[in-house]
């Protein structure tokens, strides 16, 4: 099964899968429209700034067991073996943020989303997009990364692929690097930005 | 292999689908004591401050038996354990042969000892029942009295006064929730819950009730007499161990258990609120009554009574909890003694509405307490939990930007 891969040393923190996280999880789902919904749609994928001012695009791993599903008080928390993901049912959700405190990765936020109960803030977090895959299209994150940062591959072929291009580049003669050099320029601009500052 | 759990708790429940999930041909018995389908504890609190229905406590099938292949025997308590002849004695006698036990027999509330509480509308705050009796007593009641100022007696404050009713809270200790955040948090939480419009009575205690059939009154020992027509008591619970025999199980607070749940009697063991371990923040034995606490260790029982060994790695104390606008987070151990070597870090305060505190043993998060901005709250638990050293300056952990991906290298 397909699923979405974060190579977070290639994130320029462009924040584009955030918009476009919060537009196919909006009523509209176009991005103009979706602003002026109210409640207005959130991304369910954090883009943070690392150590060094990088990109960190930090959303749910769909851990299988799942830390937040045994704490949910509520039993809202469940996965959905078909799709492999780990979903919130808004509508079981009493917004006690014991899964706030059970996700390792801080990937949980609590509020009114135009997908849930109206009038009330819920826990809402990434769902793989499950409705754009029923459709045969790809996460909405994944469709607009540009840094190649988000890809969406069997797991097993993404691991190859790293391991591949890890080793090509420790050889003799490797010919192109495993992070893009615009990318790997850019982080090193901000890196010594960060350590010019003295912080 | 026939398994016995006593408790139909959260943690007999994961116990018992973790038997199933490896063993299908296993036999289980459940003994519970209530005879509500497995339901969520912890929301009895959102049903007395009226934010969630009675019907939805439920947080497994009302065919959750069935569909598990389990024998439930419910509306009974266990009175005894015979560990030789490998056999539980329930109150009327009967005998139920085991060659696995879990102990899940969670905690009571601590009772209170005062004249008049035979009255009516006088409740602890434990089970869905008393949830019901108490939602029923509110109709015409107008003056309430909250006993305790733990996680119980807050959760019940904030309930009553969400329901309109004026409340007085009486707490032995200085601040509430004394346990488990330091005085600035405390303090923090006690003015939000005074705006709206809680009283506060603090080193009192109750020692008797008035009414005629019920309560109308609350007389505390340093004689002052509070009307009121409710009671709630939340003075904590204490583990339900009275029935094990000490002599073969080893009973210090709660049921004393290795890192595999297993008690001193081997093929017994014991998980949630009963249960006594390590805590990982403390570093010494401690019981951790809490409900996800006792998911896992639930489940990390059943697999090792199904015959995969699983060892846990202690319990850790967690809460988190909304108070009208305030959100509090606190885990581990937030008040350490003051020998103990600990290093506290703070940011914020009540005039940002935003607080930290951070505690820790050279270079190990050992405890933290968040007000407001919560999100993160899980990856400072996962530090504390899993005991990772901290290489980014620990204020970098405070500051409203912190994510997952400072902690990489």
């Amino acid at each position: 099964m397909k699923q979405v891969v974060v190579h977070p040393e290639r994130c320029v923190g462009c924040m584009q899968c955030m918009l476009a996280c919060a537009t196919a999880h909006s009523r509209s789902l176009t991005l103009l429209a979706a602003v002026q919904e109210t409640p207005q749609p959130k991304p369910r994928i954090h883009v943070g700034a690392g150590r060094f001012n990088e990109g960190f695009p930090n959303r749910c791993r769909h851990c299988d067991p799942a830390p937040c599903q045994t704490a949910c008080l509520a039993g809202a928390i469940y996965r959905r073996d078909s799709v492999d993901t780990v979903m919130i049912n808004p509508d079981r959700c009493i917004n006690c943020a014991s899964c706030a405190m059970a996700c390792p990765y801080g990937v949980i936020r609590f509020h009114e989303d135009p997908l849930g109960p109206s009038g009330h803030a819920i826990a809402v977090k990434c769902d793989n997009c499950s409705a754009r895959v029923a459709k045969g299209q790809t996460p909405a994150c994944v469709e607009i990364c540009k840094a190649g940062a988000l890809t969406y591959e069997e797991m097993d072929a993404a691991m190859r692929r790293k391991t591949r291009d890890v080793s090509r580049s420790m050889s003799t003669d490797a010919d192109q690097p495993t992070i893009p050099a615009g990318v790997a320029l850019l982080k090193s601009i901000k890196q010594s930005e960060l350590q010019l500052s003295g912080s | 292999m026939k398994h016995v759990i006593i408790g139909n708790g959260i943690a007999g429940v994961c116990a018992a689908e973790a038997i199933r999930l490896l063993d299908v041909k296993a036999d289980i018995t459940l003994i519970g004591d209530e005879t509500f389908p497995p339901y969520s504890r912890p929301m009895i609190s959102h049903v007395l401050d009226g934010s969630q229905p009675h019907g939805k406590l439920p947080i497994r099938s009302e065919h959750f038996y069935d569909d598990q292949k389990i024998t439930p025997l419910l509306g009974r308590r266990a009175g005894g354990i015979d560990v030789a002849n490998r056999q539980v004695l329930l109150a009327d006698d009967t005998r139920i042969d085991f060659d696995r036990l879990l102990i899940a027999a969670g905690a009571d509330p601590r009772p209170l000892r005062a004249e008049g509480l035979y009255l009516k509308n006088i409740f602890y705050m434990r089970t869905q029942d008393h949830a019901k009796q108490q939602v029923a007593a509110l109709d015409g009641a107008r003056r309430a009295v909250v006993l305790g100022g733990g996680l119980v007696g807050f959760k019940a404050a904030y309930g009553l006064l969400k329901r309109g009713l004026a409340v007085t809270m009486l707490i032995t200790s200085g601040y509430p929730l004394s346990m488990q955040v330091d005085e600035t948090a405390g303090r923090m939480i006690l003015d939000e819950l005074v705006r709206h419009g809680l009283t506060v009575e603090v080193g009192v205690s109750v020692c008797a009730f008035e009414g005629n059939g019920s309560v109308q009154a609350a007389v505390t020992d340093a004689g002052t007499r509070l009307t009121c027509d409710m009671v709630i008591i939340g003075k904590g619970v204490l583990p339900a161990c009275r029935f094990i025999p000490g002599a073969q199980i080893e009973v210090d607070l709660g049921v004393v258990v290795d890192e595999h749940l297993q008690t001193r009697a081997p093929g017994i063991y014991a998980a949630g609120d009963v249960a006594e371990m390590v805590d990982i923040a403390r570093g010494c034995p401690w019981v951790n009554a809490l409900w996800p606490e006792a998911a896992c260790q639930g489940r990390v029982a059943g697999m090792n009574m199904a015959g995969r060994p699983v060892a846990y790695p202690g319990s850790l104390s967690r809460n988190i909890m909304r108070v009208f606008d305030l959100d509090v987070l606190t885990v581990g151990n937030a008040n350490p003694n003051k020998d103990s070597g600990c290093r506290v870090l703070k940011a914020g305060g009540a005039a940002q509405q935003y607080y930290r505190r951070l505690v820790l043993k050279d270079d190990v998060l050992v405890g933290a307490v968040m007000i407001n901005r919560i999100e993160q709250g899980g990856v400072l638990r996962s530090l504390i939990e899993n005991r990772i050293p901290i290489r980014l300056p620990p204020e970098r952990l405070m500051t409203p930007g912190f994510n997952f991906g400072q902690l990489l290298i």
